[in-house]
């Protein structure tokens, strides 16, 4: 399977008038695989809304190369081709909303794209559907009369009906409740499962991107620490604290249970973990 | 959060001399040499830009972000300059078609347009050295005697003190909103006017949206840290008119008094 | 104004609607605070927390019932200054409560607002600046700091007003994991110092730290009481619309599977200790 996306050596700077550039990203290289969700973690500051947005095309790197589907991205007519192929949801994302319609706002993207009549109303339709939004009932509504998590999801759909292959989101849950943080992560895991699609989540908090994730991507201070899978993270390979992170409580209690000799198979599940402890109970008793 | 390249109306943190004069001065001499720009003519006009370079490189404030703050009005001086330059009646100098540029024009067009430079140029360099607050403390104290014509003083400088303090997040969030319409297909790069301006909109509305929002969480911020406007406030470092800046700022408003006679 | 031990915080029969909505964001609350305590609200998004923050220091004034604050009525004009020097907020977004141009002078600015000479203004600031421990940060521009460097501001920005109690709207959601334990030490450190802190959070694990827990749902207080005893049911928790703390996941999957461990466990160290026994 080829890569989908991939980064080499790249990095980013922003540019300040008349001091030095601020450097933001240095040197990261990575592939995005098709329909894995990717999680890009870090601290503040540590320059993962940077690389959302240079994994969007929206910020082009000052120094690097970058691929999409095995092809290098030169040029602005492939950038214009490759950004069509990224959808990108930035932090608060319902700060976008503008139309005075649901529909209308979802509508804005694909009709950029030069959609109209049926196809237009189909992808507004599907994208809907995608993000939880029963179109009957908000379609006519005022995007800003919605409820924070509602408005979240129709920000979602406006950016799914692009109908991207690789769906990049920026701290997608910050300023949810767990019902809507729950809704949103079934959203996505759905739309990876039947557009084929990858996500990659950009957060703060490793727990968000949990469940979803197949691997890590450590950020801190612009630069790559380490790409790791779940059970990599559990063992402890990398020292999280000293990244501004920590092991999510699943992650640490699974980590707990190795070291006292428990094999753990999926450190996010509770029914494999308490099965873990309920056998190491019983032979303990047993003895 | 990351540095923005349009600086008007944005302080800048530095430690000049103009940084830590009293603002109530700064204030008083900005506001005396913004009103006398009108009356330069021809030399006036060049003699005051000799004089602002000078105390500007004198007291190295750094020129570029000044500049910078031009660009923001940049159409405005060119519209000044072509319509006093082909509008104004004179000499002809010059003729194509229907168009003529006079000795009048010409001169009028010069003059127009550096009054507008040089306006924005006082402008920033009292924004670029003096914190919205102690703007705001310093209007709250040059105005106090309006009180009496019952005009609701402490408000005029809390509203003036907010709108600076969110120049810098309006910067930031018009960029955040039109990354975040492109990363939508909006097109801000495209040659096409039309749809440039069409696109707008959807940059307008969350910007306007978000603002308001941010304006009144900062002024429930303010509020609930017992701000009311200013009146009776104190202040961690009063605000004192050394005797040279005094005699400083006098000296200034007199030659700007004096310039337009020239 | 009588002394610490009878301070307190009460909401009585307290009803918020906002103008022009259709319905009451909180629908009669009846709690009280007391000093040297931390009180941790949790709630779904809508569910009331924000306003009930804002009740108690009188940027709200109650639609229905009453909130005073140290015997003082919030819907007293008369009373407000006082009662926002009592109770002191934080709020979520950093970057919309920094106001000043140094970091002194931002914490300054609450003192300053009450009118107080420069020498004692300073006092108060050089004070707030240690207790939180951001003195080296003095001459720093607060819009250049981190995130967590701010809400730290924030906080002494809160305590220069030497208040009886801090109420943090959510002051640590948008905060990473570093900055959000400095932020919740210094709270514990203020409680142990006499303070009374009211902190509104949708993160159970915060909650933990508290000595009480108010959970509200739809504008009324659902539930009420010692961490131990509000969070331990994880479906309670979550048809409150909030993350069950894992521990008490796998608990209550380890008694389908006949293994009861004993209440009021709630952190992993006692959980594997349990494993061990």
């Amino acid at each position: 399977m080829a890569e989908r996306l991939t980064l080499e050596e790249v990095s980013y700077s922003y540019p300040l008038p008349g001091r030095e550039d601020l450097p933001a990203l240095d040197g990261i290289s990575l592939a995005v695989e098709p329909g894995e969700v990717l999680c890009v973690a870090g601290a503040n500051g540590s320059g993962k809304s940077t690389l959302a947005q240079v994994c969007a095309g929206l910020l082009a790197p000052t120094a690097g190369s970058m691929g999409y589907g095995g092809e290098k991205i030169e040029g602005r007519r492939r950038l214009l081709s490759f950004r069509r192929k990224v959808g990108l949801l930035f932090q608060n994302a319902e700060d976008q909303l503008f139309a005075d319609t649901v529909f209308e706002d979802v509508a804005f993207g694909p009709r950029n794209h030069g959609l109209k009549g049926e196809e237009l109303e189909t992808r507004v339709a599907s994208a809907a559907g995608h993000a939880g939004i029963d179109l009957d009932e908000l379609g006519g509504r005022s995007p800003f009369s919605l409820s924070e998590g509602e408005k979240r999801r129709v920000a979602l759909a406006g950016v799914l009906a692009l109908d991207p292959e690789v769906l990049v989101l920026d701290e997608p849950f910050i300023g949810l409740d767990f019902d809507n943080g729950e809704r949103l992560k079934g959203v996505l895991g759905a739309y990876r499962e039947e557009r084929g699609a990858s996500v990659v989540i950009v957060t703060h908090e490793l727990a968000d991107a949990w469940s979803l994730a197949d691997r890590f991507v450590l950020l801190d201070g612009g630069r790559c620490a380490a790409v790791e899978e779940k059970s990599e993270l559990v063992r402890g390979d990398i020292e999280l604290a000293g990244l501004g992170m920590r092991l999510p409580q699943w992650g640490a209690l699974a980590r707990g249970l190795i070291r006292c000799g428990v094999a753990v198979a999926d450190p996010s599940d509770p029914v494999v973990l308490a099965r873990a402890m309920a056998e190491r109970r019983r032979a303990s008793d047993g003895r | 959060m990351v540095g923005s390249d349009i600086t008007i109306g944005q302080y800048l943190s530095a430690e000049t001399a103009l940084h830590s004069a009293d603002p109530r001065l700064k204030i008083a001499a900005t506001v005396s040499a913004m009103i006398l720009v009108f009356t330069y003519e021809g030399w006036g006009l060049v003699a005051f830009t000799g004089m602002m370079l000078v105390i500007l490189l004198a007291v190295r404030l750094p020129l570029m972000p000044l500049l910078k703050s031009l660009r923001a009005v940049w159409v405005i001086v060119v519209l000044t300059f072509l319509l006093q330059l082909f509008l104004t009646p004179g000499e002809v100098l010059w003729q194509w078609g229907f168009l003529s540029v006079t000795d009048t024009g010409l001169m009028n067009g010069v003059v127009f347009s550096a009054r507008i430079i040089l306006l924005v140029v006082l402008l920033g360099a009292l924004t670029m050295t003096t914190p919205p607050l102690k703007l705001a403390d310093g209007m709250q104290s040059l105005l106090r005697p309006l009180k009496y014509l019952a005009v609701p003083v402490s408000r005029v400088a809390t509203v003036v003190s907010i709108t600076l303090m969110f120049i810098p997040n309006v910067l930031e969030q018009s960029r955040k909103v039109i990354r975040s319409q492109m990363a939508r297909g909006a097109d801000f790069e495209s040659a096409n006017l039309l749809r440039r301006v069409k696109d707008t909109v959807p940059v307008l509305v969350p910007l306007f949206v978000k603002v308001f929002h941010d304006s009144d969480e900062l002024a429930v911020a303010m509020y609930a840290r017992s701000y009311a406007g200013g009146e009776g406030r104190t202040r961690l470092y009063p605000m004192k008119a050394g005797s040279m800046e005094v005699l400083f700022t006098i000296a200034f408003v007199v030659a700007c008094i004096a310039l337009s006679f020239l | 104004m009588g002394d610490a031990d009878s301070f307190r915080m009460r909401m009585e029969g307290v009803r918020y609607r906002y103008p022009r909505a259709g319905s009451d964001a909180l629908s009669g609350i009846d709690l009280e605070f007391e000093q040297g305590r931390m009180y941790a609200v949790l709630g779904r998004n809508g569910s009331g927390k924000s306003t009930l923050a804002r009740c108690l220091n009188g940027l709200l004034v109650p639609t229905v019932g009453r909130v005073t604050v140290g015997g003082l009525d919030s819907a007293d004009g008369a009373s407000g200054l006082e009662i926002r020097r009592n109770v002191a907020m934080v709020f979520q977004n950093p970057d919309a409560q920094m106001i000043a141009s140094s970091v002194e002078e931002e914490v300054a600015f609450g003192p300053e607002n009450l009118g107080l000479e420069p020498a004692l203004i300073r006092g108060r600031v050089d004070r707030a600046m240690d207790l939180v421990g951001i003195r080296e940060l003095a001459r720093r521009q607060p819009r250049k700091l981190s995130q967590g460097q701010k809400q730290l501001v924030a906080v002494a920005g809160a305590l220069a007003m030497e208040p009886r109690f801090i109420v943090s709207d959510e002051s640590t959601s948008m905060l990473d994991h570093d900055a959000r334990e400095r932020v919740l030490e210094l709270f514990g450190r203020l409680r142990d110092d006499g303070l009374g802190i009211v902190h509104v959070t949708h993160f159970l694990e915060e909650a933990l730290l508290a000595d009480t827990v108010v959970i509200l749902e739809d504008g009324v207080v659902a539930d009420e009481g010692a961490p131990a005893d509000v969070l331990s049911s994880p479906d309670e928790v979550r048809g409150l619309g909030l993350r069950p703390l894992e521990v008490t996941v796998v608990i209550r999957e380890l008694a389908t599977l006949g293994h009861r461990v004993p209440a009021g466990v709630l952190d992993i160290e006692e959980l594997l200790s349990w494993l061990n026994a």
